[in-house]
Formats: C-alpha cells, sequence, structure tokens
C-alpha cells in the first residue's frame, strides 16, 4: 500500500490516512524524496489527523524525512497530530524538536506560505 | 435476648438517656460538644439511643436503613467514630448500672446479664463501624471527583488563545489530567497559544518542572504555541538552582504579559477606542 503524495502549486500534501507499517513507512520515505526531487517542491505538509497511534520506529522515520526534506530544501510542516498520540511521543521521549506543528491542513499551509515569504 | 435487660430497657429509656448524655458529656472532647448547640446534642443523641433500643427488636433490615441515616448525619455533624463506640459502650454502662441500682443484678444472674449484653452490642458495633466508613468513604469519593473537576480548565480567553491556570500542588496523576485536558483542548478550540498560568503553584520542583516542559513540548506537537506565566521570584530561583533548563520555553512572569505576548504571536493587539 502506498500512501498518495498530491502536489498543490509549490508544495506537496500527504495525508497518511491508516496506521503506518515498518514497511510502508519506509517505501513512504522514498517516494517522498523521489517527489521532491521530481517537482522541485519548496514544501510540504504531513497531514496526521487520522493517525491515533505512532510508534518510535515511525516516528524515527518521519524525523528522518524530515530532516532529508531539509537538505533537498523542502519544509516541512506536520499537522492534526492527535492528543493522544502526542502523549504518547513525549513519554517516549521523542519531542520532533525543530519541526514546524500545525493544528490542521489550513494553519499548516497558512504557516509554510509565512515561512517561505510569499 | 434476656427478657430482663429487654424490659428494663424499654421501660427506663428516660432514664437511661439522660444518665448517657450526662456520662458523654463528662467524658467528650469540649471541641465536640462545642460543634453542636446543646438542644442538637440532646436530639441527637436521644435518636441515638433510640436506634439502640430498635436493635432490640431485632428488625434488622430497618435498623441498617435508619443506621446509615445517622451515620450520615454524624459525618455531617464531625462526630467521630470512637465517639459512636464510646456511646454504645457507655450505654452498656448505663443499663448495668440501672439495673443493680434497681436490685435486677443478682450474684447469679449477673454473668449472664454481662454476656447477654455483649453478645447484643458486638454485632452492633461492628455494623456502626462498617456503615460509618462507608458513608465517610462516599463522602471522599464525592470530594475527589469535585478535586478532579477543579483541578484543570482550560480557558477560552479570545480566538486562538486559552489559558489554563494552576492552583496547587501538582502530582503525577494531576500533570496527567494536565497534560490531557490541555491538549484535547488545545485541539478543540484550535488555539494558536496556550497559556500556563502557574501563579497558584506553591513549589516547582524538578516533577513539575518535568511535567510543565513535557506539557509545553506536547503541545507544540498538537500545532500551537505554549508559555508558561506567572514565574514569582522564588520560582525562578528554584529553577535555576535545581539546574532545571527551561529555555525552549517562552516564559513570562505575569498572567498579563503572557496575554501581551500571546496576541504579538498572533498578529494582534488591544487598541482604545477613541470618542
Amino acid at each position: 500500500m502506498r500512501i498518495p503524495i498530491l502536489k498543490l502549486y509549490d508544495y506537496l500534501l500527504v495525508s497518511i490516512q491508516w496506521e503506518l507499517d515498518d514497511a510502508t513507512a519506509l517505501g513512504f520515505q522514498e517516494d517522498l524524496l523521489q517527489k521532491i526531487h521530481d517537482t522541485s517542491a519548496n514544501g510540504v505538509v504531513i497531514d496526521l489527523t487520522s493517525i491515533d497511534f505512532i510508534d518510535s520506529f515511525i516516528a524515527k522515520v518521519l524525523g528522518d524525512v524530515l530532516s532529508m526534506s531539509k537538505l533537498m530544501g523542502a519544509k516541512v510542516v506536520i499537522t492534526g497530530i492527535q492528543p493522544a498520540v502526542a502523549i504518547t511521543l513525549i513519554e517516549l521521549g521523542i519531542s520532533l524538536e525543530g519541526v514546524m506543528t500545525a493544528l490542521d491542513l489550513e494553519k499548516g499551509l497558512e504557516k509554510l506560505q509565512q515561512e517561505l515569504g510569499e | 435476648m434476656n427478657q430482663v435487660v429487654f424490659t428494663f430497657i424499654t421501660q427506663n429509656r428516660d432514664y437511661i438517656l439522660e444518665e448517657w448524655m450526662n456520662l458523654m458529656k463528662e467524658n467528650a472532647d469540649e471541641r465536640l460538644i462545642n460543634v453542636i448547640s446543646n438542644e442538637m446534642f440532646v436530639q441527637t443523641s436521644a435518636e441515638y439511643i433510640d436506634l439502640i433500643i430498635s436493635n432490640t427488636r431485632r428488625n434488622n433490615e430497618e435498623f441498617t436503613y435508619k443506621l446509615s441515616e445517622f451515620a450520615e448525619k454524624a459525618v455531617r455533624l464531625g462526630w467521630p467514630l470512637s465517639f459512636l463506640i464510646e456511646g454504645i459502650h457507655k450505654f452498656t454502662l448505663c443499663v448495668i448500672n440501672g439495673m443493680v441500682l434497681k436490685g435486677q443484678v443478682t450474684k447469679d444472674n449477673q454473668m449472664e446479664i454481662i454476656y447477654d449484653l455483649d453478645k447484643w452490642t458486638s454485632p452492633m458495633k461492628q455494623e456502626i463501624i462498617s456503615t460509618y466508613t462507608q458513608t465517610w468513604e462516599g463522602t471522599v469519593s464525592l470530594q475527589k471527583i469535585a478535586l478532579q473537576e477543579l483541578s484543570a480548565p482550560l480557558i477560552p480567553v479570545m480566538e486562538g488563545i486559552t489559558i489554563m491556570p494552576l492552583i496547587g500542588t501538582i502530582d503525577t496523576e494531576r500533570a496527567k489530567q494536565i497534560m490531557e485536558n490541555l491538549l484535547t483542548g488545545a485541539v478543540k478550540q484550535r488555539s494558536e497559544v496556550v497559556l500556563i498560568d502557574i501563579t497558584g503553584v506553591p513549589v516547582v520542583d524538578t516533577m513539575v518542572a518535568h511535567h510543565i516542559i513535557q506539557a509545553a513540548e506536547a503541545v507544540r506537537l498538537v500545532g500551537a504555541k505554549c508559555m508558561i506565566c506567572g514565574i514569582r521570584p522564588e520560582i525562578a530561583q528554584t529553577i535555576v538552582s535545581l539546574g532545571i533548563n527551561l529555555n525552549e520555553i517562552v516564559t513570562k512572569n505575569s498572567l498579563k504579559k503572557g496575554i501581551d505576548a500571546a496576541l504579538e504571536l498572533t498578529n494582534r493587539k488591544i487598541a482604545k477606542v477613541e470618542e
């Protein structure tokens, strides 16, 4: 199962709709980087609204994706982290430092626009 | 129940009551008597003695019902359990004394009477203890619920700005609740900035600071900004001398300053209306 990555103007939108297993997560990492390369997007929004559980491996992959995208010149905003997920992440000691977060997709796009100065 | 004792108790109810009250007043704590008026004391005592006497009629269900009602009352009046137990003890004493005075206790039947009274009062004592503790436990659990309701309110003050005022000591259980309320509230109210006001928190030690830092980080993950306001001088001192790192979190010394900063973050300001 691959995660769809949509292009919207200069940005890429990813909405993760189901729980990620390890293989899907790694596949997603490759796909996203390839897509950033193909479209030369400036920003990525990853929406986690429908996810209610994240384990430490997925969190690590997400963190990696973030720093990789940054290397490729795309800013990433993570949106819609559920309260329960936030609590689990903090309790696991993963605070996703330096990552931009926003309440929902709308706010995330606004934030990207602000960051990219458009 | 021994017929002699039974008739004595039912016939001399008033005498026993009077004796009993005198005895109890002699021994009772000053404080205990002073909290309620004299009439109230007499009335409640009479009720208690009636309750004990009603148990002689062996109607157990009615007794249990009445007892639970009375226990509630006793808890409300602040009568301690020891007072009630002492009451039964003194009641037995009154009965025996009264019977001795009336010459109803002879050498032959004295042991029998005492055993009989004991057999009668022991289960009653048990019943009183269990009912009293149950009532007390009920009160405690009600208070616990009330405390929980008060423990972590999240107040929206403006669009995108919410405040959580914390008052009182924070323990692990409460910290958990604070975190949950904070996050669900922030998401539900679509807050951009969340202010945690710790003016009312008396002590900030490493544990409390740890919980607050965790909460602030979790708030960041759900996409809002977290600020801590109301840091008093002594709290600033303890935080630094304990070596707690709060550098990642914006802190302000008062809620007012916090709100100013929050307005600035959301690109707003409060302006005076020109008349």
